[in-house]
């Protein structure tokens, strides 16, 4: 017999370390033809941060995200930005790229300033075009820049960002991170009581990411990490043995794989945060975080039956449910 | 062990060079041929990076023999793009947000031309069941399997025009 | 201060919260994207690590005489070869680069072969001859905790505590109308990205680079510099395009040892995990025991949780400490609880080290906050939903370190689009 349930995950995540110092830095360099270089420590794992920090520089900088070249991860050239982890990079290194460009900027706008006899705090950058009291103007970033050179000024830029948290005291007290992203997921599973097979049907993922710089990229992370989340609560367990790893090889280690992918919603909730780049926080771990909780009170959901021990495998589920139909469980639950 | 002379047709080209018959396709195609767009996940068939089309079926690379592609038609990464240009599945996955990390991409993308070559109607079903052979640990799949559907509706389109 | 937005455009121009293209994307389909793996620099050697078998053994003596016979072979180095500091970590330098004392887990690096090719390297790690005295094991926190047993490291197997102590959990439970314990266990899991660990080093000038890939280039080259002993102006640690990581490669894997040998051997050195030894070798997620008490009055309002969270982080402390301290700042979940008490111990075993892996102990905790929100919504028979926006942060609300959150907070708005989303599919709401 196929058995449906829905369940719902909460969580929340600080962005960054905890309780210590993570400050990331950041140098920009506007080139003579427009080129916003920009050079990062932060690593780029696949998550997507050197996109995400070109959009923010070309935002800042009213240029096409093409003109920006990001230079990542590379401690010949780039200045410290901390360990890409703590779901930390968009939040932290954003704000030092962010600072960078607004360095840079600020000489574009005083010079764009005296050349149009206007006050620079009136002037912002657009399209690769100086905009006035919300006009765009005939002057260009490009023409802006030679002038610059005329004079014998460059166009750079440096910034850093360090997150404001305190330590926390014996009794833990303390704020331990500047800001907190949250998200819900619903999941709707069906348990096949004969085998035991957990199947999740369908995923809602609600993520407050405060700024949402690029959505897809958004979307991917939760998709994947609820993905993630599936293996957490079902599949996945690294088998020990007197501290020996029985299982170190794909073939013996299971993952779910594209057979087992269910639809997935995903459901991006911007809640600014005042001091995140444009509004951004971060999402890459809370991403995994509620899904396996999801995932076993849809399961307690189903079967009336709940698990304390991941993952919830098939032979967990199929001799909870024999313990359960001797009348041996108490309360209908499993401890 | 004596080398053989390993010939064959990769990426329309053909190549024509001594290959100890203990060695992997894959490591003719990394080591050998310097094509190293083919990854290296697990050397045991689980992953699919190495995904190769041999005669236009996907294999695991690591899981042949050099001696076993000798007189084959072989397809990497590095010849699915046309000149200075991408094939639709690239620009497929580029379009849908099917790239993370990108170590997988490779041996998806051939994954993917392998199920579209035959079939350019594909269900999310069939389209599952091309890539699963293929792990991805970073999206998901979801954008992978959008990616593949996007490239079949642009080389259905293309067809047509043509 | 004000950092969103700037000058005209409060709410940035364009190009963010679009959809733009990743700017790695068409070397990444076009494989062209170069991974450590991919690279090569002629006259390069091979390097690959000789491990532990066992878990625990004191070291005596390693013999490489015969390995160094074998053709191809140029160099075997072990702890005695590393010029500065022996001892590698991100938040506890407790990990040997080549075990010099004690072994501490299956698989601590003992030595380090270089040779010409993979053969040579292949015939040479079984001809080293290893001497050790093995030592019982310990194999989990409660026998790691218990008293008598032997330290793992010097200081005994807790390696940190982390208390939050707010209000008075103990009386709030006396009054509360609903209380519920619960034990929850989660396992051990590893991150599986598809990418072993790989890297290449290479010296020119007095000065060493290293093409890794890694999460954390610039702790890495603090870390060879310390292992080499010499100063960060000779260290350069390239990050490599890097196939996915999940917190797995915050760690050091193959740094130190391709600086090692690129420094002694004065060639380049490449070294590449195999998918074994990647899953065999690199830290995990926390295993954890968390037991678990909630109490609310009859409305469903949290009245406190009392967390006890035990982390087995195995043979090193790599990420373990930070991970049980975020776990106890998150144990309460997105709630407001007045009475709050939680301790989170990160201990040392024999087991593989535990380290940072998405989520950071989260996932395991709100795994039990989570099932007790369920729990105490059916014994007072609410809705799922009900309890948590009853429940969760608002602005103003105090988390459970007594930390005031001002703006941003956005859990309420995630639960009623959630349930919206799941009611608009239907999956809640009449198909049940």
């Amino acid at each position: 017999m196929k058995k449906r349930g829905i369940g719902v995950g909460c969580m929340f995540y600080g962005i960054g370390n905890t309780g210590m110092p993570n400050p990331a830095g950041a140098f920009l360099d506007l080139t003579d033809d427009g080129t916003v270089l920009v050079l990062t420590g932060c690593a780029d794992i696949g998550q997507g941060s050197s996109t995400v920090l070109a959009q923010i520089a070309a935002g800042e900088l009213g240029v096409n995200i093409e003109d920006v070249l990001v230079v990542a991860g590379d401690t010949g050239v780039s200045p410290d930005a901390g360990a890409t982890s703590a779901s930390r990079q968009t939040y932290i290194s954003g704000n030092a790229v962010l600072l960078a460009a607004r360095q840079a900027k600020e000489v574009l706008l005083e010079e764009a300033a005296g050349i149009m006899a206007a006050a620079a705090s009136d002037l912002c950058l657009r399209d690769g075009h100086v905009w006035r009291a919300g006009e765009k103007t005939p002057l260009t970033v490009k023409e802006v820049l030679a002038a610059c050179r005329k004079k014998g000024k460059l166009t750079l830029g440096s910034g850093w960002f360090n997150p404001e948290t305190t330590g926390m005291d014996e009794t833990g007290r303390g704020a331990p991170y500047a800001t907190y992203s949250y998200a819900t997921q619903v999941a709707e599973i069906e348990v096949d009581t004969e085998t035991g097979k957990v199947s999740v049907l369908r995923l809602v993922a609600a993520h407050d990411v405060g700024r949402a710089i690029n959505p897809k990229s958004v979307e991917g992370q939760i998709e994947g990490g609820c993905l993630m989340g599936i293996g957490y609560a079902l599949l996945e367990e690294v088998k020990l043995t007197e501290g020996r790893i029985g299982n170190p090889r794909y073939a013996e280690y299971l993952l779910p794989m594209s057979l087992d992918v269910p639809e997935i919603h995903a459901i991006i909730v911007e809640e600014p945060e005042i001091t995140g780049p444009f509004g951004a926080k971060g999402v890459g771990e809370p991403a995994l975080i509620p899904t396996a909780a999801a995932i076993a009170n849809a399961v307690a959901d189903a079967l009336g039956v709940r698990f304390y021990d991941l993952p919830i495998t098939p032979e967990k589920i199929l001799a909870a449910l024999s313990a359960k139909g001797d009348g041996s469980a108490r309360m209908g639950e499993i401890t | 062990m004596k080398p053989f002379r390993f010939t064959a047709t990769i990426n329309g080209r053909p190549v024509d060079l001594p290959v100890n018959p203990h060695r992997r396709l894959l490591d003719v195609i990394r080591d050998d041929l310097g094509l190293t767009g083919t990854k290296e996940g697990c050397g045991e068939g689980e992953c699919g990076a190495c995904t190769v089309l041999l005669n236009g079926r996907p294999v695991n690379a690591c899981l042949v023999l050099a001696p076993e592609a000798a007189g084959c038609e072989i397809t990497t990464i590095e010849g699915v793009a046309p000149e200075g240009g991408l094939h639709p599945i690239q620009e497929a996955f580029l379009e849908a947000g099917a790239v993370q990390c990108g170590y997988c991409t490779p041996g998806m993308i051939l994954a993917a031309k392998a199920l579209l070559d035959k079939d350019l109607s594909p269900t999310d079903q069939a389209i599952k069941t091309a890539v699963s052979g293929n792990l991805c640990r970073c999206t998901g799949y979801i954008k992978i399997i959008e990616a593949v559907r996007l490239a079949a509706a642009k080389l259905s389109g293309e067809g047509d025009a043509v | 201060m004000n950092r969103r937005g700037s000058g005209c455009l409060k709410d940035g121009p364009g190009v963010i919260g679009r959809n733009c293209r990743r700017v790695d994307g068409i070397a990444k389909v076009k494989g062209s994207a170069f991974f450590a793996a991919d690279r090569k620099i002629d006259g390069m050697l091979l390097a690959r690590v000789l491990r532990s078998r066992v878990p625990h053994a004191v070291l005596n003596k390693i013999d490489a005489r015969s390995a160094l016979e074998v053709p191809g072979v140029v160099a075997v180095y072990t702890a005695s070869d590393i010029p500065g500091e022996n001892r590698v970590g991100i938040i506890v330098k407790d990990e040997p680069v080549l075990v010099d004392d004690r072994i501490r887990r299956v698989g601590d690096a003992l030595a380090l072969v270089v040779a010409e090719s993979e053969e040579a390297l292949a015939a040479a790690l079984p001809a080293i001859k290893v001497w050790y005295e093995e030592l019982p094991g310990i194999f989990s926190p409660a026998q790691a905790m218990a008293g008598g047993a032997p330290a793992i490291h010097g200081q005994g197997n807790i390696q940190s505590v982390t208390r939050i102590v707010k209000g008075d959990a103990d009386s709030a439970l006396k009054e509360a109308r609903v209380v519920i314990s619960r034990r929850y266990t989660t396992q051990m899991v590893e991150h599986a990205y598809l990418e072993p660990e790989a890297g290449l080093a290479a010296v020119e000038d007095g000065q060493v680079t290293i093409w890794a890939s890694t999460q954390n280039p610039h702790y890495d080259r603090r870390e060879v510099a310390r292992v080499l002993g010499i100063g960060q102006n000779r260290v350069r640690v390239v990050q490599a395009p890097t196939g996915g990581g999940f917190g797995g490669k915050l760690d050091i894997s193959v740094q130190c040892l391709l600086g090692l040998a690129a420094w002694k051997s004065g060639r380049p050195v490449r070294m590449v995990y195999s998918r074994e030894e990647s899953m065999e070798f690199s830290p995990k997620r926390h295993p954890c025991v968390i037991d678990y008490t909630s109490a609310c009055d009859g409305d469903g309002r949290l009245l406190a949780v009392k967390v006890k969270i035990v982390g087995d982080t195995g043979a090193y402390a790599s990420y373990g400490p930070a991970t049980l301290k975020r776990a106890a700042v998150h144990a309460s979940g997105p709630y407001q609880v007045p009475n709050v008490f939680i301790e989170a111990y990160c201990v040392y075993t024999n087991n593989p080290t535990a380290g940072a892996m998405r989520g950071f102990g989260v996932p395991q905790v709100a795994f039990a906050h989570e099932s007790q929100m369920d729990l105490l919504a059916g014994a007072l028979g609410l809705d799922p939903f009900t309890i948590r926006l009853r429940n969760c942060f608002q602005p103003g609300s105090a988390t459970a370190t007594g930390q005031r959150l001002i703006q941003s907070v956005g859990i309420g708005q995630t639960i009623e689009q959630a349930r919206a989303g799941a009611v608009q599919l239907g999956v809640l709401g009449g198909k049940r």
